[in-house]
């Protein structure tokens, strides 16, 4: 244990007997250190004045600030999708339920049988009372092609039913694999609901299980999350099994189904459907999940953010590459990972919160404040626009308008929503746009104002033709102009609702909704008159009464708009808050081994940073790696190899002088002249032979290589083409 | 814009794909062999296979040292939760266990070799789940109690039990775990589709973290979204490292060593010239009817054996049958049906190998 350590001190030298070993120990956990960095752990934030700690202390303030602010996103999540789900969530539950009922009313008819202690079934009773019998099973349509993103989505539901008395196992299209039959799926089946494992599944285990204990008053529930990828023949099975027991065990089936009510008929024959009495349920569809992931996470809560290259860069994952949450809600993991590891400031972010950070450090710790003051006079945003002087000062209320602003941007941002929500505007969208914002919105709600005083009649036209260049917050302006009284009324008590606690904004918005009582009783009286006397006048007066209205509402919001959607760079601290590097996002996020490894072997001196193989760009040299050398000459061949060639254009620029070289690199693959003294040739040529060996082995690791088939012994074939 | 970019992207590729294709037809397509490159003995090749000298030592060293200053993010990073997918090209495997050594002493390392040809991963978890036993013991002295005191042995234990064990809720502190090091995930012990489910439950583990590293370049194939995202939950960095992948390419054939049929002819020719030489004369006659009769499926069995014992080579049939069976063995013969469905003795060499097999055992 004290040898352990030491070890860090000296390279690791690797046995070739480990090598060898499919897997070994390389060290055990070293039990003293772990203590002392415990110790360590509960003191950094005590004022420290040693300094060979400081490393150790900030890695653990990092992870405290990272472990409080990904659990409190993570709950923020997981309560989301769970409210998102919960009327479908109770409708399943209900209908669970009246399944269960429906099957113990014919059970009681049986009565002989359903108490015995071992059920079995004998033909004869399958034929009179179960040959009629269907399984409940109630089809949850995802309306998502990824299941990856609905696998919490069941494991909710399991949680949800269990909480109402069901007993419920998750099964997924892995347990229904052909290799391990329907003996690997009732496995499973009896693990979760038995809680052990047993080594000869069988159904009789199930009933027998179900009939001994109190459990017989509930429902049991099988739910399989991903049923189109299950095999087809072992799923039929399963459920031809389930049927047989199904007067014994009440059991309800809940399938999940990323296409239609066709995927089931398209998996399993008619006979065995016919088994199945079906009841759809569907969920809601992953752009709205991603609407309320975005308004809980990063509008309304007030810490970690992300900025508007990262943002973008998860719209165009979202949309058009990967199309899943999960993986969005891992992009949002990985930042706040690299925020709270590369911004020194971050772990404010938790204090932001908790409403300390604009107290400020009295005190806590002076100590911590001094290196914090420091890092802050180094924020670019700090430093472009705060007075040297005031910086100091700045501290505590630079943080706290850091907050107002925000709080204000993301209203505003959550009206401008809540109106794009009448014409299906998704906030990720909305989202994207605004923060990207530059000076145009002010200018062009003026240009639209002017152009809409111009020609009032071609108004929509202007504007559908605008659409595409203004985007979607003019959208919403436009949408908002043309609500009805009742709609909009409706949008401003949402604001109203929304706003609560923004002084700025909630008391303009109760004036608005004011106005709009007010010109609510003045129509109706005017509709009074106009049913008594109808003309054109009192019409053209209600129209402009409803115009005014919505014109004032829409001003308003540009005002809003103009107001507070300011750039975010432009506010002061804003990198305690948001992250924005979107490269350091990218490469973490999603690696490009194929471009990359290519890349390394074609630009090996980037990596390498030699002084003699970078002068020569892109082409190989004897210098370079083996490897690189061959990868760039394969560069030049088709799809087929000829290895005798590829071999002598490599052995060409191998036994090139390093002067030469440069000239020659090109030269065309002929054979090397013979030189007179036959040893030192030869040991020459092995070497050159085995330096080939080892490239093409390795390129072959790699995978860009296929190596020579029977058909064509002389050839290989190349995989990649083009990074 | 971005869009553009990327259709740009994909016509690029596929340009590249059809111009590739086309050099190959229309090019000066030559049809140079192998077997006419001047190879050197095997022997001297592998022994100039081990000791090819290392190009550019000193910068290759440098840049492994440079990856030490990001050994405390890598920690932080797994601290967070995530596995790590070290990616680039060499040899991973040095920097990952001098990661371990250095900056993973805090926890229990397990190294997997992935690049060997067969990884019990069973074994794995039974080690894995005795170190996670060992480190709650000492971590929680006072409070042992908590822990079942007589329990089943891991190693009878089933898998889904051994990742229920590393995945409970053993302690509040997810401080408390083992890590596990994947040289080559993508290598061939560890590519099929089940081992990597395996892999993939075991990195979700609450109480493991993974280490892996990956060197094919279509690697990431072998996992499906969920896997990616919620399972192995991969943190990418790009470590290129140029380091030679000795041990990985251990079992890759090299080859200018084995494809050639000059090699062939060699090891058949020793294998021959250690049999006895009525064995050698059974070969002979075989050969030379192959050669006679060059689009012929091979030699019925009757033939031979009435031709060997007209030689007086063989006694009996069994006796050629025991010759016959030192040849299958060794690959130097094989048999196949004709057209009139006779099971017939062929060597499957070509025309000038066979001949030049010849000529080596005559001599």
């Amino acid at each position: 244990m004290d040898a352990a350590p030491d070890a860090p001190s000296s390279l690791p030298i690797p046995t070739a007997e480990n090598d060898l070993q499919p897997f070994f120990v390389l060290h055990k956990a070293s039990p003293p250190r772990k203590s002392a960095a415990k110790a360590r752990r509960r003191i950094d934030l005590s004022p420290k004045t040693c300094d060979s700690s400081t490393e150790q202390n900030d890695d653990s303030l990092r992870l405290e600030t990272f472990n409080s602010l990904w659990s409190k996103t993570e709950s923020i999540i997981k309560d989301v999708l769970k409210n998102l789900n919960a009327n479908v969530f109770d409708e399943i539950d209900k209908w669970v339920h009246v399944s269960f009922n429906a099957i113990r009313a014919c059970r009681k008819l049986d009565c002989f049988s359903a108490t015995s202690p071992y059920p079995i079934l004998n033909s004869a009773s399958i034929a009179a009372a179960g040959a009629s019998r269907q399984i409940f099973t109630g089809l949850l349509f995802t309306k998502n092609m990824e299941f990856v993103d609905d696998t919490l989505t069941f494991a909710d539901l399991g949680v949800h039913l269990r909480s109402n008395g069901c007993y419920v196992a998750n099964l997924t299209s892995l347990d229904f694999s052909a290799k391990s039959g329907v003996g690997g799926c009732l496995k499973t089946l009896l693990r979760q609901f038995l809680m052990v494992g047993i080594d000869a599944p069988d159904m009789s285990i199930l009933a027998s299980w179900y009939t001994e204990q109190e459990n017989y008053e509930s429902p049991l529930v099988v739910i399989i999350d991903d049923v189109e990828r299950c095999c087809a023949s072992v799923l039929a099975d399963f459920i031809i099994m389930l049927r047989e027991w199904v007067v014994k065990i009440p059991l309800v089936l809940i399938l999940g189904v990323a296409t239609d009510v066709d995927a089931l008929r398209n998996i399993l024959c008619s006979n065995v459907c016919s088994y199945l009495s079906v009841r759809e349920f569907a969920l809601g569809t992953p752009a709205e999940r991603m609407d309320a992931v975005i308004e809980s996470v990063l509008l309304r809560s007030e810490s970690f953010s992300i900025g508007k290259q990262v943002s973008t860069f998860l719209r165009n994952c979202f949309l058009r590459h990967d199309g899943t949450l999960t993986l969005f809600i891992r992009a949002l993991k990985i930042a706040m990972v690299q925020h709270t590891y590369g911004e020194t400031l971050s772990f404010t972010l938790t204090k932001i919160v908790d409403e300390e950070g604009s107290k400020g450090f009295d005190g806590e710790n002076i100590l911590l404040r001094d290196i914090v003051l420091k890092r802050a006079l180094n924020l670019p945003s700090l430093q472009r626009f705060c007075q040297p002087s005031a910086r100091l000062v700045d501290w505590a209320s630079g943080l706290s308008e850091l907050k107002r602003l925000r709080t204000l941007w993301s209203s505003t941002v959550m009206c401008l929503y809540e109106a794009g929500k009448y014409q299906k505007i998704s906030l990720l969208d909305l989202y994207c746009e605004l923060l990207e914002h530059d000076q145009r919105y002010s200018g062009a709600s003026d240009h639209t104002q002017l152009a809409k005083d111009k020609i009032v009649s071609s108004h929509n036209n202007h504007f559908h033709g605008c659409l595409q260049k203004e985007g979607y917050v003019i959208r919403a302006f436009q949408i908002v102009r043309d609500l009805t009284a009742v709609k909009l009324c409706k949008l401003l008590n949402r604001w109203e609702l929304l706003t609560r606690g923004i002084k700025e904004i909630h008391e303009k918005v109760k004036e608005l909704q004011a106005l709009m009582k007010s010109e609510e009783n003045r129509p109706k009286r005017d509709l009074k008159e106009a049913s008594k006397k109808p003309t054109a006048r009192n019409l053209i007066n209600e129209k402009t009464a409803k115009t005014t209205a919505n014109e004032k509402v829409a001003t308003f919001l540009q005002c809003m708009v103009r107001q507070y959607i300011q750039p975010i760079e432009s506010i002061p601290y804003n990198e305690i808050i948001f992250f924005n590097n979107v490269d350091k996002l990218q490469t973490a996020l999603i690696g490009d081994p194929r471009r990359r490894i290519q890349a390394d072997l074609l630009e090996s001196h980037k990596f390498v940073r030699c002084s003699c193989c970078s002068k020569n760009s892109g082409v190989p040299i004897p210098s370079m790696h083996d490897t690189s050398i061959m990868y760039s000459l394969a560069q030049e061949h088709g799809d087929l190899i000829n290895l005798h060639e590829w071999f002598h254009s490599f052995k060409s620029i191998v036994s090139l002088p390093p002067l030469q070289a440069k000239r020659r690199a090109r030269a065309s693959p002929s054979p090397k002249k013979r030189k007179n003294s036959n040893e030192p040739q030869n040991r020459n040529d092995a070497k050159i032979q085995a330096a080939f060996c080892r490239a093409v082995t390795e390129l072959q690791i790699t995978g860009l290589l296929r190596m020579p088939s029977k058909r064509r012994p002389d050839y290989v074939q190349r995989v990649a083409f083009g990074l | 814009m971005e869009f553009n970019d990327i259709e740009e992207e994909e016509f690029g590729f596929s340009r590249n794909y059809f111009l590739a294709k086309e050099l190959r037809g229309s090019g000066k397509k030559s049809a140079r062999k192998l077997s006419e490159i001047n190879l050197v003995d095997e022997q001297e090749l592998r022994e100039a296979y081990a000791n090819i000298e290392p190009k550019h030592e000193k910068e290759i060293n440098d840049l492994l040292n440079s990856y030490k200053s990001s050994y405390s993010e890598w920690v932080f990073v797994l601290r967070c939760g995530f596995g790590l997918l070290m990616y680039g090209f060499g040899s991973k495997k040095a920097l990952m266990e001098d990661f371990a050594s250095t900056a993973l002493t805090d926890y229990s390392v397990v190294v997997i070799n992935g690049y060997l040809q067969s990884v019990n991963l069973k074994q794995v978890a039974v080690t894995l789940a005795e170190l996670l036993w060992d480190q709650l013991k000492t971590q929680r002295k006072s409070t042992l109690e908590n822990l079942p005191k007589n329990q089943q042995p891991f190693h009878t234990r089933s898998m889904d039990d051994l990742i229920s064990f590393l995945d409970g809720p053993h302690l509040e502190d997810d401080e408390c775990f083992v890590c596990v090091l994947v040289n080559n995930i993508d290598g061939p012990g560890l590519r099929d589709s089940e081992t990597q489910q395996y892999l993939a439950r075991l990195a979700a583990c609450s109480h493991i973290r993974m280490v892996a590293s990956i060197d094919h370049v279509n690697a990431p194939l072998l996992w499906d979204k969920k896997m990616v995202h919620t399972q192995f939950n991969w943190y990418w960095y790009h470590v290129p490292t140029y380091a030679p992948y000795k041990v990985e390419g251990m079992f890759f054939p090299l080859i200018l060593a084995h494809t050639g049929s000059a090699q062939t002819v060699k090891t058949a020719s020793i294998v021959l010239q250690s049999l006895t030489p009525n064995a050698q004369s059974v070969f002979k006659v075989l050969a030379d009817h192959q050669l006679a009769h060059p689009n012929e499926e091979g030699m019925p069995f009757n033939n031979l054996y009435t031709i060997c014992r007209e030689r007086f080579l063989v006694s009996s049939q069994i006796t050629l049958n025991a010759h016959l069976t030192e040849f299958k063995d060794h690959e130097l013969v094989k048999t196949r049906r004709n057209s009139d469905g006779e099971d017939c003795l062929y060597i499957p060499l070509a025309t000038e190998a066979l001949e030049k097999l010849v000529q080596e055992i005559s001599q």
